[in-house]
């Protein structure tokens, strides 16, 4: 406990250094400004942060990124609450008591929720990952090659199964994540797979391509292919932020406690991230809250609620993709990514090889969190003018970000040419409704997943009862079939409800 | 009904076409074999085994069993699937209500890469900016010109400059401009 607090304390200092407290500043404004603007998704404006950061040293750049995925959860926010545009799907919720509230004429108190909102899920979110992730990392110790695969299968299960949308489509796109991370040579035998004799695809598949692509070149194809329809919208006007009394905030301190713990849950669990709990926060206000019968008029809870449960899932995150390695968010994925290409492998060691990086992390979170909530409530005004600009300028420059990002990589052109590929097959998973995360962590955890895979098999003789046989392991994999078999149940039943509801409106008509 | 059906299953009958041919390719990779080794080709004939099984079931569940898209059937049954992700059975329409902006959108993305080497990156740089934003139905001549020369000056001097990234500076007479544009900016 006193190390912990130790430690922290050290990472308060460290964050002091010029680099580090630049990177939390410029993370916090561009988390906003990407957040406010609905052309640009958190994962997007994270994903083209990474080339100015190429010749970043790793704590800097995380600092930066994790103040990006912080801020982004609130940003939107006002955006929703005075505009009616959501800029993530996260901010959806805040429609229904947000804007109902501003449109009856309280805007300043409903933008004065949010912020004690993001405060509390900000502040609650850098406290469980500091609390989570030694135990989390003194666990994960003790895992072998089967552990290994298993969590990893379960990382890779949790975002098939927990994302929004159809589970069929979401691992059709992790089995062509999966299968992009075998392209080229075969790290046990050496071989040479799916490359075709195309120099290109002897290298391999680089994992940034494939989110850059698909994230920032894709959306930027599906904007256009609707013809850049947002309308720009004058950001100038009043806005203010009146925060509410401490003894009005007390009377919410239950609707504060089950967002909460909705949040931090959500984070930990690989797949559910900022948009799930954002929405089950609130779902669970509109079944169990107090107010219940009042959610959508614009009362407080339909604003705390979700807000609290999206900030708060950003240190859930955190903790897994530090204390295993495995990234459970688009977000958080691309964090992976920073640290792999600084050659920096997150996992159980990490707590005890880079603890000084770890905690100067968890340090920037809290600061970050007061940081966002200050540039809230003092700027946010002129950041809402960014609202402004036409969509199509703004995406034109997404695309170059896009090319100038895998072009800083490695000075390759060929690296231009997958941009374009999976910029294309990007735009194609939105068409058809393919959800993009799933490939982007099947591309990344592919390698990690196949490696321990035929680690286990070489040291267990093939025998593959091993994932079931040994107790975390096993305990794991039963997870793993529970969270692809509830939302199964989940869809059986609802199609059972909904045809039961079309005979009984065939029968009364 | 069947256009619709049909519509529906061509992306899951070109993945699974694709499957199956990659799977034909996993038996044809070269490695020195000895026995009792699983081989390179088990960890991908696992992936495009699930591929296939999963595009078959979708192609008999669209084939077969949709009749039309329902209200919500949503895999987590929360409120999230019905706002982030429409459901599943829902026509993908509205992706292209322009495709001919689309198309022209890709091909002015595939001449940027192919003339990027030869034009230098300033150059091939504004004339991306400027021709995406008449694409994308921006009409103000003014504003076009002027930030897509100021952004792709913008982008020369923090990316040549301050991040040091080398960026393609073109041949012959395109190359004496972008030496002209790095003098400029004070780029040596």
């Amino acid at each position: 406990m006193f190390d912990v607090l130790h430690q922290l304390a050290l990472g308060f200092h460290h964050l002091l250094s010029v680099e580090n407290a630049a990177a939390l500043v410029v993370g916090l404004i561009v988390g906003m400004l990407v957040a406010v603007l609905p052309g640009l998704t958190l994962v997007m404006g994270v994903v083209l942060a990474l080339p100015f950061t190429y010749g970043m040293d790793v704590t800097p750049l995380i600092v930066l990124l994790t103040a990006m995925y912080l801020s982004g959860t609130y940003g939107g926010a006002f955006t929703s609450i005075l505009f009616r545009i959501p800029g993530e799907p996260l901010d959806v919720p805040l429609l229904w008591d947000g804007y109902t509230m501003a449109r009856n004429g309280r805007p300043a108190q409903a933008l004065g929720w949010t912020l004690l909102a993001a405060l509390w899920g900000g502040l609650i979110t850098a406290v469980s990952a500091v609390a989570l992730a030694v135990p989390f990392a003194k666990f994960a110790l003790r895992f072998d090659a089967p552990e290994y695969f298993a969590i990893v299968l379960f990382g890779l299960t949790g975002a098939v199964a927990l994302g929004s949308g159809s589970v069929t489509n979401a691992l059709v796109s992790l089995c062509i994540g999966l299968l992009l991370a075998t392209v080229g040579v075969d790290p046990t035998y050496g071989a040479d797979r799916f490359s075709f004799g195309v120099p290109m695809l002897t290298d391999g598949v680089e994992y940034l391509t494939v989110m850059v692509g698909a994230y920032g070149l894709g959306e930027v194809l599906a904007r256009m292919g609707q013809g850049f329809a947002t309308t720009p919208v004058d950001g100038g006007g009043k806005i203010e932020t009146s925060l509410p009394r401490w003894r009005e905030t007390w009377r919410f301190k239950a609707t504060v406690a089950r967002s909460s713990v909705i949040g931090v849950l959500c984070g930990i669990v690989p797949g559910a991230g900022a948009t799930v709990g954002s929405f089950i926060a609130y779902g669970v206000e509109v079944q169990h809250g107090k107010r219940r019968a009042q959610m959508g008029s614009g009362i407080p809870e339909g604003i705390i609620a979700p807000q609290i449960a999206s900030t708060a899932t950003v240190g859930g995150h955190m903790v897994p993709l530090l204390a295993l390695g495995i990234p459970g968010s688009g977000a958080t994925a691309v964090i992976l990514g920073a640290f792999l290409l600084h050659g920096v492998q997150p996992g159980p060691q990490i707590l005890q090889n880079e603890a000084g990086m770890v905690y100067t992390i968890f340090a920037s979170m809290f600061a970050a969190v007061i940081g966002m909530c200050l540039l809230g409530y003092f700027a946010i005004k002129p950041l809402v003018r960014v609202l402004r600009l036409p969509e199509a300028v703004t995406s034109a420059f997404v695309a170059l970000f896009c090319f100038v990002g895998a072009y800083s990589a490695r000075n390759s052109v060929t690296d231009l040419w997958m941009i374009v590929i999976f910029g294309v097959v990007g735009y194609l998973f939105e068409k058809y409704r393919f959800p993009i995360a799933p490939m982007v962590l099947g591309c990344i955890l592919g390698p990690v997943a196949e490696t321990s895979f035929m680690t286990s098999m070489i040291a267990y003789q093939n025998d593959w009862t091993i994932f079931f046989t040994r107790p975390i392991s096993g305990t794991v994999m039963v997870l793993i079939l529970l969270a692809l078999a509830v939302p199964c149940v989940s869809r059986l039943r609802a199609n059972h409800r909904a045809r039961r509801a079309t005979a009984v409106e065939a029968g009364g008509g | 009904m069947v256009t619709d059906k049909l519509k529906a299953v061509v992306p899951y009958a070109t993945l699974l076409a694709g499957a199956a041919f990659l799977y034909h390719e996993t038996g044809r990779f070269a490695y020195a074999a000895k026995p009792g080794e699983l081989g390179p080709g088990v960890w991908p004939k696992a992936i495009l085994l699930l591929l296939i099984a999963v595009c078959v079931y979708e192609i008999v569940r669209r084939t077969l069993f949709v009749r039309r898209a329902p209200k919500c059937v949503a895999a987590t049954e929360t409120l999230a699937a019905d706002a982030a992700d429409p459901a599943p059975e829902a026509p993908p329409a509205d992706a292209a209500r322009h495709p001919y902006r689309l198309l022209a959108g890709i091909t002015l993305t595939v001449l940027y890469v192919l003339v990027l080497d030869t034009l230098g990156f300033f150059l091939a740089t504004a004339l991306y900016l400027a021709l995406f934003m008449v694409v994308g139905r921006y009409r103000r001549a003014g504003v076009i010109a002027a930030t897509s020369v100021v952004g792709s000056l913008a982008f020369v001097f923090v990316f040549m400059k301050v991040v040091y990234v080398s960026l393609p500076l073109g041949t012959g007479p395109f190359q004496a401009v972008s030496v002209w544009i790095l003098g400029l900016l004070g780029i040596r």
